[in-house]
């Protein structure tokens, strides 16, 4: 480079200082290689919807949960959901101070049966789970072929086409609310019904809630229930020492609750 | 001269390896990859359309069952979907005409699956203790008694 410097005819008036050639080589590499990548194309993910003004959040209220698996049923029919596998469920948490137990049979697809526990229960509640869409999201992370990916209105989802099926998304996840799809032999998940919301209707799961246990909201609308929820109310969010910053929130969590 | 050569091999090498490069790159890489972060910007509209929705909600049902939809309103049940007991809209209705008839589930064990006394449930929602019910045998249709669309105790 000096040599360059040296050899530069005296008549040139600015010669090319090392530094300025390599910024300039570096910054007309990076446009080649935006330009063989070629122009993104950018537009709307739906007819009509733009993504850029909603980020969507879901409030649970645990202490009205009835389980009755409605949403269950409705997450299975309205996305073809493979038998045994869930994208939401429903748990069920019998408490004393010296014992807890906990189930979910078949997801609480089928609601509950009764149930009778070695110990005498002080506390049972029941709490609906699913993807908490977070916003660090660490199956996003480990996805070694960009299949997983966070929208701008703030939802999870899969590329099905680009999934591999090797499964480290699902060991990722650590409120378990991915599996490798018997069918597809790809990773599912809750999508927050993203066909549904992106025109305008709510999620199958909240749709059907018949005591507004689940709800769906916009936190780019001031006014929107949810928002006010979760901005005035006192939410927690499921094992917040993860960091993952979910964006399911929830109303009067228990410590049992994982 | 000599050297002259050499920086024209790795010139020549190092074109011929960029090209190989780009061109792979295109087959490789999906169009839309990278438009908004590593994954297939494409793939956010495709998920948009994976398929139409099959729960329509009340309002979609009280468009052509006004009347079953004003008596639910009026009644205990007004807050529980019309899908939570009939089948979701799409299995009955498709772009405005009915395609099938729309399935009931009029079993004892619809009824329980919310009514029925349960560890976990709220204390404060209306819970059936079969034993002590009007002669509460197991399996028979509480809708023999109670209207589904207008409960009452």
């Amino acid at each position: 480079m000096d040599e360059t410097q040296r050899d530069a005819p005296a008549s040139a008036p600015d010669p090319v200082g090392r530094r300025e050639f390599l910024s300039s080589a570096l910054r007309l590499g990076g446009g080649v290689l935006v330009f063989l990548a070629g122009a993104p194309a950018i537009g709307e993910a739906g007819e009509g919807y733009d993504w850029t003004q909603h980020r969507w959040a879901y409030l649970i209220d645990t202490e009205k949960c009835i389980g009755c698996g409605s949403c269950v049923r409705a997450c299975k029919a309205e996305n073809d959901v493979p038998d045994g596998f869930f994208r939401t469920w429903v748990e069920r948490y019998v408490v004393s101070p010296e014992a807890s137990h906990v189930d979910s049979p078949k997801g609480g697809l089928e609601g509950f049966p009764p149930i009778q526990t070695p110990f005498a229960p002080t506390k049972s509640f029941f709490v609906p789970k699913m993807c908490n869409h977070c916003k660090e999201t660490p199956c996003v992370q480990v996805c070694p072929v960009g299949a997983s990916y966070r929208t701008q209105d703030g939802v999870v989802l899969v590329d099905g086409e680009r999934c591999i099926g090797c499964g480290y998304c699902v060991q990722a996840c650590p409120y378990g609310s991915r599996f490798l799809s018997p069918e597809t032999h790809t990773a599912e998940k809750c999508t927050w019904c993203y066909h549904r919301i992106t025109k305008g209707l709510r999620p199958a799961c909240v749709e059907v809630c018949p005591t507004a246990t689940r709800q769906f909201g916009d936190m780019r609308r001031e006014d929107d229930p949810v928002r006010l929820a979760i901005a005035r109310g006192r939410v927690s969010v499921l094992q917040p020492h993860l960091l993952t910053e979910p964006q399911c929130f929830y109303l009067a969590l228990d410590k049992e609750v994982r | 001269m000599e050297s002259a050569r050499h920086v024209f091999r790795v010139l020549f090498l190092l074109v011929v390896g960029i090209a190989i490069f780009s061109i792979g790159r295109t087959f490789l890489v999906p169009k839309s990859y990278g438009a908004y972060g590593p994954y297939r910007f494409d793939n956010v509209a495709e998920q948009a359309a994976i398929r139409l929705p099959r729960h329509g909600g009340a309002a979609a049902c009280g468009a052509c069952h006004p009347e079953r939809l004003k008596a639910l309103s009026a009644g205990a049940h007004r807050t529980v979907a019309c899908e939570v007991c009939h089948a979701p809209l799409a299995l009955h209705v498709r772009d405005g005409a009915k395609v099938a008839d729309m399935a009931v589930d009029r079993s004892f064990t619809m009824c329980a699956r919310c009514h029925r006394r349960l560890e976990g449930r709220p204390a404060a929602f209306p819970q059936i203790v079969l034993a002590q019910h009007q002669g509460g045998v197991e399996g028979t249709a509480c809708i023999e008694c109670h209207d589904p669309h207008g409960p009452k105790l």
